[in-house]
């Protein structure tokens, strides 16, 4: 028995580390704690399943293609539309900027004469929601977080966060919809 | 003995859970239908794979998109493996694209306080703003060199609604994909 439980251990932190390197983004290593909220870059978010995409056109920064992951308590809490949302449910939103293909345009005029097919360029940055209802209290329950190539953003970032979030109240301030 | 019994029960019960979580998982893509040409079918819990990555489409398509790949292809794509191996599926993810009053207003509010554009700048962002509407089709690529040996090793699959695109829909597939073999005929790259 005891032979099998040290098996177990074995194989568990052999895949565990083996894993660990494949699992996606540089800025998962050693993350700093963004300001106000005290969030670190959860571990492995880039695994996480996918809520929903979007494009926003941003002041000053272009139009960006975005994905919203989510991890096992938020994908639930979307999918059987619990709200407000748990705690521990954390949404990652992953931003890049958007290019034209040129290769997906050649593609698609055949069908679809003078198409623009746009994808992601680079990594802007990516932000967390964090929810736990009595360490967030003043701010909905939620702790934000913005990291761009794995270092946080400053004070006054982070202030913008959670007014900004206010007009989705009633959704427990979280904009994103499930896409079905 | 009695250990193992306990194990098969305790996997039995993991498999009632597995079923049991199966309606949540997206798309009401219950029945399996083979598509035309390839004979593919919906991968079952597909929507839970993991993000490859997103794209758009403008018009006539106007359209927002989302790659996700099983084990087998988050994998290769991660390790740059090409040509894929047998096993992979990549599944393309399309939804219209359609204007949110919520993330409007949140852009708004932070046009106004914040960078203090004008009412045409802010519109020239609200325009350029969009989230996941209804989904329009789901396309898969499923890779097995020896069974679509003849159209580069993949078998191709449109479902509107579930229900399989028609015959001449699937004979574009590979004929449009054919212009990427340097890529083992798939566009899509990794978001890092």
């Amino acid at each position: 028995m005891k032979r099998i439980a040290f098996l177990l251990v074995a194989v568990g932190v052999g895949v565990v580390a083996y894993m660990a390197p494949v699992s996606g983004h540089a800025d998962e290593a050693a993350s700093l704690a963004s300001p106000i909220y005290g969030v670190t870059i959860p571990a492995g978010y880039r695994d996480w399943k996918l809520i929903a995409v979007k494009q926003l056109l941003f002041a000053g920064k272009g139009e960006q293609l975005r994905a919203q992951v989510g991890n096992d308590i938020a994908i639930k809490a979307f999918k059987e539309g619990t709200l407000p949302f748990p705690d521990g449910a954390i949404i990652a939103a992953i931003h890049w900027t958007r290019v034209p293909s040129e290769d997906n345009n050649k593609v698609l005029d055949g069908p679809f004469p003078g198409t623009q097919s746009f994808v992601i360029g680079t990594r802007v940055n990516v932000q967390f929601m964090v929810k736990d209802s009595k360490k967030y209290a003043a701010t909905g329950g939620w702790g934000f977080a913005d990291f761009t190539d794995g270092k946080p953003g400053d004070k006054a970032l982070h202030e913008t966060c959670f007014p900004c979030h206010t007009p989705a109240k009633d959704r427990d301030y979280v904009f994103t919809r499930y896409a079905p | 003995m009695k250990r193992i019994a306990f194990l098969w029960g305790a996997v039995a019960t993991l498999a009632c859970v597995v079923s049991f979580t199966a309606p949540l998982s997206g798309h009401a893509d219950a029945a399996p239908v083979a598509a035309p040409v390839y004979g593919v079918t919906i991968p079952p819990g597909y929507r839970d794979w993991r993000l490859i990555s997103v794209a758009r489409v403008g018009a006539p398509l106007n359209d927002l998109r989302a790659k996700l790949g099983n084990d087998v292809a988050i994998k290769a794509y991660r390790e740059g493996k090409l040509p894929f191996p047998d096993g992979t599926i990549i599944a393309r993810l399309a939804w219209q694209q359609v204007t949110s009053e919520e993330n409007n207003n949140a852009i708004r509010l932070r046009s106004g306080t914040e960078t203090r554009l004008s009412p045409e700048q802010v519109k020239k962002l609200l325009d350029e703003s969009f989230v996941a509407g209804p989904p329009t089709n789901v396309q898969f690529m499923v890779k097995d060199s020896t069974k679509y040996a003849s159209t580069g090793g993949w078998g191709f699959a449109q479902f509107n609604d579930s229900k399989p695109a028609d015959e001449a829909t699937h004979k574009t597939c590979f004929s449009c994909h054919e212009p990427n073999k340097d890529r083992d005929f798939v566009f899509t790259r990794y978001a890092p």
